[in-house]
């Protein structure tokens, strides 16, 4: 069977004031359908530069991106979806407004867009926040207008650059379990960055550990276990001990390089 | 908010009551009291004194229309050329800039010379002050849009049109609204001091005539009229950006 995704030996230089960068070296991934991939690795390791690549926003220096079989030339919102760390929502836009975006732009009638949009309020939890602007909204509930923005287009794929980043610890458990549950019922591809143990752990069918610049895969983990997984159970705690002794070497590299 | 407006009408009628004393006590020729504009008023407005005012206010309403809508398609062509390529803005936008700066009232005796003494040249002076100020603002409002924004919309399959339309325009919004507002001022200063300074028909020509003969009650009521034209831009003006800004604060 093929991959729905196959990163094929990309790799990706920039040039900085300071010289030039090498952000990923001869980097190869497949991600199978229905997967939930997530890249892990110390900051600035080019996990936002590989998932830029998948999205088709980032040209690879060496090497090319499948995906369907097809190399990615360009953003293409028929199989690809993104949310950003930063939510990136236009803020002259309601809630609605922006869950509509993309299928506006692939020219949606009103009402076909407005029922899709509604439809999503539910399971976003933004039932009663459909006609409010990203200034009226918390974090957490902007964070969810961009997922339900990605998730409006119904790609196959969706692509999720540390959704959760910048949200509180709590909000950030929370919003993982709510995301679980939505991917189990819609059964997307998910490729996920994050610098969360906790999150990767919980959330993924995969994990690839992503050493430090320039950025190439260390190891990957894959983890079938069922979910809801028990975080505390003796299985997962040595899990995350394995994972975290692959990324602190990295991070400490990518440290000492600062 | 009913103190306000009560301070407000206080010092209305305050001014008022000054002005109508100072100008009994002075040359009445030149100080013209309330008590005689409001009958200039009266016979303007029957058409008494000067029976080509509907001719003369719609002459004006039209250049400045003319030259606003002039000054918008320029303004908005010439700003999103220079802010869009990166290059021309950096050749052209400080000129722009520099000729912003000077007093626009030198170019128009050359307008007139290459327009000649009727509505052209006050069409082109119109559009000569509401450029600049249109155009520097769509230079502002580009340099502001959010790079994050525009890479959005990208990875949602935005092209370039649909990047501008859906994205920058809005997102500039704001500075293009404040743009579009003083431009809107500009062009009826621009069309206005240009009949002034020399025409043959329109509202300015009228204020000429009745200051140069003397008439200054019939001149105040001119101007009066004048100003509820400016006024009345303005207003509509200030609703459109009102509802501009329906998003923010």
């Amino acid at each position: 069977m093929s991959d729905l995704i196959a990163v094929d030996r990309v790799g990706k230089r920039y040039q900085t004031s300071s010289g030039p960068v090498e952000a990923l070296r001869d980097v190869s991934l497949p991600v199978g359908a229905g997967e939930f991939c997530t890249l892990i690795g110390p900051s600035g390791c080019g996990k936002s530069t590989l998932l830029g690549m998948i999205g088709g926003l980032v040209v690879p220096d060496d090497g090319r991106v499948l995906v369907d079989g097809r190399p990615v030339t360009g953003p293409d919102p028929t199989r690809v979806a993104t949310v950003f760390q930063d939510p990136g929502l236009f803020p002259w836009r309601t809630t609605l407004e922006n869950v509509e975006f993309g299928l506006e732009l692939q020219g949606v009638t009103r009402e076909r867009r407005r029922a899709v949009a509604t439809e999503l309020l539910g399971p976003l939890g933004l039932r009663d926040f459909g006609a409010k602007y990203p200034r009226e909204l918390s974090g957490g509930m902007r964070q969810r207008v961009a997922i339900g923005r990605a998730l409006a287009i119904d790609t196959p794929i969706v692509l999720m650059d540390e959704p959760f980043g910048a949200l509180d610890e709590q909000t950030r458990l929370l919003m993982g379990e709510w995301l679980l549950d939505i991917w189990r019922r819609t059964r997307k591809t998910v490729v996920f960055v994050t610098h969360s143990l906790h999150e990767a752990l919980a959330l993924s069918t995969r994990v690839v550990v992503m050493t430090a610049r320039p950025g190439r895969i260390k190891s990957v983990l894959d983890l079938p276990m069922p979910y809801p997984r028990a975080m505390e159970s003796s299985e997962m705690v040595a899990l995350r001990a394995t994972l975290w002794s692959g990324i602190r070497d990295e991070s400490l590299r990518a440290m000492g390089e600062r | 908010m009913t103190r306000v407006v009560a301070l407000r009408a206080a010092i209305l009628v305050a001014s008022l009551a000054a002005w109508e004393i100072g100008a009994r006590a002075a040359n009445p020729l030149l100080y013209v009291p309330p008590s005689a504009v409001v009958p200039a008023l009266g016979r303007l407005l029957t058409l008494d004194s000067y029976p080509d005012l509907p001719a003369s206010l719609l002459l004006t309403l039209r250049e400045i229309v003319i030259a606003y809508a002039l000054a918008i398609a320029a303004g908005l062509g010439v700003g999103a050329a220079l802010g869009l390529n990166r290059l021309a803005g950096r050749v052209y936008g400080p000129i722009v800039a520099a000729l912003y700066a000077v007093p626009a009232v030198v170019w128009y005796p050359s307008l007139m010379l290459f327009f000649g003494l009727d509505a052209a040249s006050k069409i082109a002076f119109g559009f000569l002050l509401g450029f600049f100020p249109i155009t520097l603002a769509v230079l502002a409002g580009i340099r502001q849009v959010s790079p994050h924004l525009i890479a959005v919309a990208r990875a949602f399959g935005a092209r370039p049109t649909a990047v501008f339309v859906k994205v920058m325009m809005p997102a500039m919004l704001f500075t293009l609204v404040g743009g579009l507002r003083t431009g809107l001022a500009l062009a009826v200063i621009g069309v206005i001091v240009g009949e002034i300074l020399g025409s043959k028909a329109g509202m300015g020509t009228l204020i000429n005539h009745a200051y140069g003969l003397f008439r200054t009650s019939d001149y105040v009521a001119l101007v009066c009229v004048t100003l509820v034209l400016i006024v009345g831009s303005d207003a509509v003006a200030s609703l459109v950006e009102r509802r501009a800004r329906r998003w923010t604060d």
